[in-house]
């Protein structure tokens, strides 16, 4: 079993954890902003630099995704690590300057302003971190946007620049996005995702009428959700306020005297 | 990689089969239908109809199981590939150093303007593509631009706009413009071949 020493500190790790993994399990923070737990690791944003000992010199990698193969000691709190993750902060925080997300993150890192030309709003306010496009892809299995263009043009979009055909307005990219780019805008019974204009008509609680998810993720669940889902799907549509209402209602009827005191959620 | 089934005939409702699909199945079978073959598979298609309609990349999108945003991504990567028809002539307009500071972002202004289009795109009539590059190595004629392999130097915005328009109303640009200096067309192909000296 490897030892991961970080800043003076060992711990053990598995063989192909990765420095970060092994860091937030022992409580040490390194920033980070394109790695996300449940995607690959895609190392785009760089915000997770740290050094490691190459013997006689300190190598710069990125954490989130340099595996553990042997022994290996880590500086993340030096001077130059902290430098160089401060250098690439800057750079990001001109890319997304009105992101308070990432304002906050900045200056938890000691950065309130960057030095470098600053691009518009409307110019996407994105980091290009691909967290969107992953979440898209690798857990929704849809793969409706993707980074497009290069150099400067660069940014995420669904083909030929046009509300998807594939998205489902599940919103996943946009609970994802680090920096608040992508939005699920409720409009009355439409719904948006902003900026790609995908728009779609919302689902409703039978009873209530509360807003429960877009009408086309429940098209994709019923083509091809799970066995489980396919039966829930199959049962009248509630929010899980009418839900609970409805349950207690069953229980006392069928329990008579004996009322539960809590019915467990769903 | 797993080899992808042809699926069932795609739902294309146009006679023309404008979805290509009868060219995408061709040059899918070419490689053996290995999605890893993605970029050829697209410069063939691109060889075969000038650019890369949308219908043909839908098609081998669906054909090879891959995503097509993906594709997209792919297309609009690489500087080779366009998804735009291309016009009937090429404008080719050096913005280097020289050229730049000789007034070629007017040209390349009144061009946009005159032509309606855009850098990278093609006129609505179709007649022209307009491609702004880096540098054309052709200094001594700056501004130049290069139509259909042809060279003009020393322009101004409204000369640029009368030579485009006389080759627009004709069949070949060298009919179009047989006044244009023989001189300056020699240098230009000297030039051409990349010799940079000033
Ligand atoms: S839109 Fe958000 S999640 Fe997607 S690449 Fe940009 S910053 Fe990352
Ligand atoms: S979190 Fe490691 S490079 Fe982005």
């Amino acid at each position: 079993m490897p030892t991961v020493t970080i800043d003076n500190q060992a711990f053990a790790a598995e063989v192909d954890e990765t420095i970060l993994q092994v860091a937030a399990r022992n409580g040490v923070w390194i920033p980070t902003l394109c790695y996300h737990a449940a995607l690959e690791p895609y190392a785009s944003c760089r915000l997770c630099m740290v050094e490691i000992d190459r013997g006689g010199w300190w190598q710069m990698v990125t954490a989130c995704n340099y595996p553990v193969r042997r022994d290996v000691t880590v500086r993340v709190e030096s001077e130059r690590a902290i430098r160089a993750r401060r250098g690439v902060m800057r750079l990001l925080l001109a890319r997304a300057p009105e992101s308070p997300e990432l304002r906050a993150l900045a200056s938890r890192l000691g950065v309130t302003q960057t030095d470098f030309p600053t691009v518009t709003e409307a110019e996407g306010n994105c980091i290009l971190c691909g967290l969107c496009v992953r979440a898209c892809e690798e857990r929704i299995g849809t793969a409706a946007i993707s980074l497009t263009g290069r150099g400067v043009e660069r940014k995420v979009s669904a083909p030929f620049g046009e509300p998807s055909e594939e998205c489902i307005l599940c919103g996943s990219c946009a609970a994802v996005c680090p920096v608040g780019t992508i939005r699920l805008e409720v409009h009355g019974d439409e719904w948006e995702l902003v900026p790609f204009g995908k728009k779609g008509p919302a689902q409703r609680c039978a009873a209530c009428g509360a807003v429960l998810t877009a009408e086309l993720v429940r098209e994709a669940l019923a083509r091809r959700g799970p066995a489980a889902v396919q039966g829930i799907l199959a049962g009248e549509e509630l929010c899980a306020r009418c839900k609970r209402k409805k349950l207690v209602g069953q229980l006392l009827a069928a329990g008579g005297s004996g009322a539960p005191s809590a019915p467990s959620e769903r | 990689m797993s080899q992808p089934q042809l699926g069932p005939p795609p739902t294309c409702q146009s006679p023309e089969h404008t979805c290509g699909v009868s060219v995408v199945h061709e040059i899918i079978e070419r490689y053996g239908g290995n999605p890893e073959m993605l970029i050829p598979m697209m410069q063939d298609i691109q060889a075969a109809e000038g650019y890369l309609p949308r219908e043909h990349l839908r098609t081998l999108g669906r054909e090879l199981g891959v995503p097509l945003s993906r594709i997209y991504g792919v297309a609009t990567f690489y500087a080779a590939f366009r998804l735009q028809p291309k016009g009937k002539h090429t404008i080719t307009l050096c913005m280097g150093t020289v050229c730049y500071l000789k007034g070629a972002d007017q040209i390349s202004a009144v061009i946009q303007d005159e032509f309606q289009v855009k850098p990278g795109g093609t006129s609505p009539d179709r007649k022209f593509t307009f491609a702004p590059v880096n540098c054309l190595g052709a200094c001594a004629l700056a501004p130049v631009m290069v139509v259909d392999g042809e060279y003009f130097g020393g322009l101004s915005a409204s000369s640029a706009v009368d030579i485009l328009q006389k080759i627009a109303s004709s069949k070949k640009p060298s009919e179009a413009v047989a006044k244009a200096d023989a001189k300056q067309k020699t240098a230009a192909q000297k030039n051409g071949r990349g010799s940079q000296n000033p």
